[in-house]
């Protein structure tokens, strides 16, 4: 039987519940995505536990969401269930990132190429500001076992 | 995060973290994003130092190069600052695992603003 690229994810992605480790930290919650046009949205809420000192998001769990979401972009274009190991990412922080509020981040791929998968990410407000963007370079593999 | 190192003049700073089992993605490994935190962290805490805690770096732009995947457990980070110019700081960080096998690798570019407690 053909490989349902959007039966599979849908049940990966669409359960809250289930997830685990940093899908759960960072509160994603699926918005929608398209294995085909190779892009996915999802809206997250970081924990207080992810602050600096000036109470907004430290940077780096700013780069957790982008690299989650542009992972799963990453991963749903590959045939069958597929994960995408990040080698590369810039992450430029454009606004402070608050704490507790809901962000929509978005994952796009570029090239979905043989060897390496080039992808971007946003992260905005619910209004749409603009809080921070990425790009990243991954690697297409098969999800063992 | 346990700060195990400081060296003021070469402008250096060592950190141990020990990588909750709650920061993995779903092969176990843990999510590159996590790496790029605590490698932010030791940059960001480099530059206090540094200034001698009168300055601080919010990051404007980071790059992280993810070499070798990293298990939750034990790791450590070493920052370093490039340039601590007036208007712009250039660190550099490395992460390494429990071996001390080079995990990841990070620049970052950032803004030097006067250091406020908060």
């Amino acid at each position: 039987m053909a490989f349902d690229a959007r039966a599979h994810w849908q049940l990966i992605l669409g359960d809250a519940s289930k997830f685990k480790g940093a899908t759960k930290f960072i509160g994603f919650e699926l918005i929608g995505f398209d294995p085909l046009a190779g892009w996915c949205e999802a809206s997250f809420c970081l924990p207080p536990e992810a602050a600096n000192p000036a109470g907004d998001a430290q940077g780096g769990f700013v780069s957790v969401i982008l690299d989650d979401v542009m992972s799963v972009a990453g991963s749903i274009v590959q045939e069958g269930p597929a994960m995408s190991p990040t080698l590369q990412m810039v992450t430029s922080f454009i606004r402070p990132v608050p704490i507790g509020v809901r962000l929509i981040g978005r994952g796009e791929v570029i090239r979905r190429g043989k060897s390496a998968i080039f992808t971007q990410g946003f992260l905005k407000l619910d209004d749409g500001t603009l809080l921070a963007q990425a790009t990243a370079t991954c690697l297409p593999r098969a999800m063992p076992g | 995060m346990r700060l195990v190192g400081v060296d003021q003049a070469a402008q250096t700073v060592r950190m141990a973290f020990d990588v909750s089992a709650s920061f993995a993605n779903p092969t176990g490994a843990v999510q590159g994003g996590f790496i790029s935190a605590m490698l932010d962290e030791a940059m960001s805490t480099c530059v206090i130092i540094a200034s001698n805690i009168t300055m601080t770096a919010p990051t404007l732009e980071m790059k992280t190069t993810f070499l070798k995947r990293l298990m939750p457990g034990p790791a450590s980070v070493e920052a370093r600052i490039v340039r601590l110019g007036k208007s712009a700081a250039f660190m550099e960080a490395d992460c390494f695992d429990a071996d001390g096998g080079l995990v990841a690798r990070a620049s970052a570019t950032a803004i030097p603003m006067p250091f406020k407690r908060l």
